[in-house]
């Protein structure tokens, strides 16, 4: 076992590093970089400057066949995103490019893939994701937007929510209930629309910190071309589950973190308080020891799910649940001891009296993308128990009411 | 990059933990454990069989010549398995610091015995304070004609009623800072002058007190440079503390299908306890903190088995696995209950076992501190 990246892979790493750089020197004033950034409206100029640039160096097709201009591995999808991850860059659209890419490639036939991974791959179309709905969140199978064929399309109704992006997407991919009287999961499909068909509404929803990330969506008789469909007709879930070409690693979180731990590092350093750098307050010092740790442990673990990927696609899956919950919890405890070492000043907005630009005030507020979206930690833990150590599921309140009345009756 | 083992590698962890179930079933541990000595000799014969003193021995020295990577996976069998006896300290503390720092007299005469398990060996370095500081080292070493004499105390000296050699971390000169004038002698354990005593701890390890009364030692038995002997302690502690940490990771390993086990095992309210969820979160938990372990390990001896600069990786790894040890073992006990609180049953062994483990070559707090420095943060 050695962790040691050949030559080669260390020249492609450096290659992203310094692009990213050069970037980064772009970045407009007033942009705070994370995991939200691309959404913002008022970042979009940079953001497109960034994808037009990467799409230009083929970094979006990073590990595509050949077919529809793939460049590069899987490992340089990995160095890609711990690049990005560590200047806090905008500028890949993670529907398209991190989910329905992959999605497509693993399940879409030749006509759509034709049809719809060039303006991925080159940066032309954005996409969001129509998933989550009022009543319908980590149970997402509850789902009951619904979808029904009528000759050559399917007409939609009802209303989706936690829409990221969706104001400023081209396209979606979503998941609609085509068969209201089928079984949970079987009843459902995968399909993909123009997002300004009519019938299309936007509603923004704000933040916790006013930022507009996403949106409530709803569909009054929006008319979606049958052969938008991925998959067959309700089997639209097993299409969501697709578990290969994903690159599962996050390694683009971990270099994020990696990058602010280093300038809460500095600011520790710079900064005296009382007339003495905080940097040798011993309880600082041993909480960002302490973090430094948990970091250097996520990034080991991020290369091992990157090799273990680069050798089999769909290995180290319950690892990759274990990294998303763990580097997850990592930032909402960064933004609390990034803000906790700014003291008074931890609650400052972007202004002229924040410090670090206001930048631990923001990651407090948006430490929860990774922890809640594509899987809550809690469902990600449910699946670790059930499926990784084999532990049964626990039985609904539903099926124990229905168990004791199937006893009762039998009396 | 090949975050795989060699098969080689998987061989060899087979082979130890089939000979380590067999040898040491729970009841033997616990036999050892309560013995006086806490050592089998007969065990430790089958263990030089398979050569495993000798592993990382040169083979010119009649060792097996394979690396610290090797030898980390024998280590995880071994804490998986809670194995006791002298085998850390006679490989960590005694033939590491003869192979790196031992004249070609001291390897000929000391490293093919270590290897075919004639030798035990230890290292006799912590004083008063307890801490893994030079400052710490006080116990005299004066030279007298062809000898140099020892005088004063050691403590936390692993297995020393059992060794055959101590290598003892002595002063030798007040230097201008405490690293400086501390030299290292191989000290013949029946040597008159030295007395032993077992003192009693959580880990039943039989750490000893170690006294010294006028212990004459041959000046051929420096162990290095007269008055330059801290670099080569720094090594042993270095190196010793990523071997705790992959022994730990061994018992971590261990503990999560077990307590899993348990759990689908034990009925209560006519349902397994597997299938309550606040307990299946518990697990998940401890299957999260698992994998996020395993790799930050796995970098520190590769490193270390590399001959790689990793201080820092190896602070890392070392406090990582000293808190989530300890948390394992706790949670074992909370989730075996009433059981685990029993000393008849597995988890109080492993808990504690774990709080040794942690203290061992550098608790936390030491081990936060050279983190602290490493990654920059201006003191």
């Amino acid at each position: 076992m050695d962790f040691k990246l050949s030559e080669e892979e260390e020249k492609r790493r450096k290659e992203f590093f310094d692009g990213c750089e050069e970037l980064a020197k772009e970045r407009p004033e007033d942009f705070i970089g994370g995991i939200e950034a691309d959404f913002e409206t008022k970042n979009q100029p940079y953001v497109t400057r960034c994808r037009k640039e990467f799409a230009k160096r083929g970094w979006l097709r990073l590990g595509w066949p050949p077919e529809y201009g793939g460049v590069g591995t899987h490992m340089d999808r990995v160095f890609f995103g711990e690049a990005r991850g560590y200047y806090g860059l905008p500028g890949v659209d993670i529907f398209g490019i991190e989910m329905l890419g992959p999605t497509l490639l693993a399940m879409g036939n030749k006509e759509v893939k034709d049809r719809f991974l060039p303006g991925i791959g080159n940066g032309d179309t954005l996409w969001c994701e129509l998933y989550s709905e009022p009543n319908a969140g980590s149970d997402l199978a509850a789902l009951t937007t619904t979808a029904i064929r009528k000759g050559d399309e399917y007409v939609i109704n009802g209303q989706k929510t936690w829409s990221t992006n969706a104001h400023n997407a081209d396209w979606a991919f979503g998941l609609f209930r085509t068969d209201p009287q089928g079984r949970k999961r079987r009843n459902i499909s995968f399909l993909l629309m123009d997002m300004k068909t009519p019938g299309i509404s936007i509603n923004p929803l704000e933040y916790l910190n006013r930022a507009h990330l996403y949106n409530e969506v709803f569909f009054d008789d929006v008319h979606v071309p049958a052969d938008q469909i991925i998959g067959e007709e309700n089997q639209g879930w097993t299409v969501s589950q697709t578990l290969v070409n994903f690159e599962r690693s996050n390694v683009l979180a971990v270099s994020a973190v990696q990058r602010m731990l280093e300038m809460l590092v500095g600011y520790c350093n710079e900064t005296k308080v009382g007339g003495k750098p905080l940097s040798q307050d011993p309880v600082i010092r041993n909480k960002l020891a302490e973090m430094a740790t948990e970091i250097e442990a996520s990034r080991t673990l991020a290369y091992y799910i990157a090799d273990q990927q680069n050798r089999n696609q769909v290995a180290a899956l319950f690892e990759s649940s274990a990294m998303k919950v763990f580097v997850g919890d990592l930032f909402e405890r960064l933004g609390a001891l990034g803000t906790d070492i700014l003291g008074t000043y931890g609650q400052v907005s972007a202004s002229r009296w924040a410090r670090e630009s206001g930048v631990w005030e923001s990651l407090y507020q948006t430490a929860f993308v990774l922890t809640i979206s594509m899987g809550t930690n809690e469902i990600q833990k449910n699946i670790i128990a059930w499926y990784g150590l084999g532990m049964p599921r626990p039985l609904s309140p539903v099926s124990i009411e229905k168990a004791v009345a199937a006893a009762q009756a039998a009396k | 990059m090949d975050t795989t083992f060699t098969e080689e590698q998987t061989m060899l962890r087979k082979s130890t933990a089939d000979f380590l179930v067999e040898k040491y079933p729970e009841i033997k541990v616990r036999e050892i454990e309560e013995s006086d000595t806490g050592h089998d000799p007969e065990i430790w014969k089958g263990m030089a069989e398979l050569g495993w003193m000798g592993l990382v021995i040169p083979e010119e020295y009649e060792g097996m010549g394979m690396t610290f990577q090797d030898l980390s996976i024998v280590l995880e069998e071994m804490g998986r398995n809670i194995a006791p006896g002298p085998f850390f300290c006679t490989v960590l503390e005694g033939a590491y610091p003869i192979i790196d720092a031992g004249s070609e007299e001291q390897k000929k005469e000391f490293l093919p015995k270590i290897a075919n398990g004639e030798l035990i060996f230890t290292l006799a370095l912590l004083e008063a304070d307890g801490i893994y500081d030079a400052s710490d080292v006080a116990v005299k070493a004066v030279p007298k004609g062809d000898d140099f004499v020892i005088n004063g105390t050691k403590l936390f000296v692993e297995q020393a009623i059992n060794a055959d050699y101590m290598i003892v971390v002595a002063r030798t000169k007040e230097g201008a800072s405490p690293e400086d004038g501390i030299t290292l002698f191989i000290v013949d354990a029946k040597t008159s002058g030295i007395h032993c005593e077992v003192i009693p701890t959580i880990g039943m390890e039989k750490l000893c007190e170690v006294s010294f009364k006028d212990v004459a030692v041959p000046k051929k038995n420096m162990l290095g440079e007269l008055d330059k002997g801290w670099p080569i302690v720094s090594k042993v502690m270095e190196r010793a503390a990523i071997a705790k940490a992959s022994e730990s990771l061994g018992a971590m390993d261990g503990i999560v299908p077990m307590t899993t086990d348990y759990l689908k095992d034990r009925v209560q309210y006519d349902e397994p306890l597997a299938q309550f969820q606040a307990l299946q979160h518990i697990m998940a938990d401890m299957f999260i903190s698992l994998t996020t372990s395993k790799y930050l390990v796995y970098e520190a001896v590769w490193m270390e088995s590399e001959g790689l600069p990793c201080a820092k990786e190896v602070a890392m790894a070392k406090s990582y696995v000293n808190q989530n040890y300890k948390e394992f073992s706790r949670l074992m006990v909370r989730l075996y209950a009433g059981n685990g609180t029993h000393r008849e049953f597995k988890p109080g062994l492993y808990y504690r076992r774990a709080k040794a483990a942690s203290i061992a070559f550098g608790d936390t707090e030491l081990q936060r501190e050279r983190i602290a420095r490493a990654i920059g943060l201006v003191s």
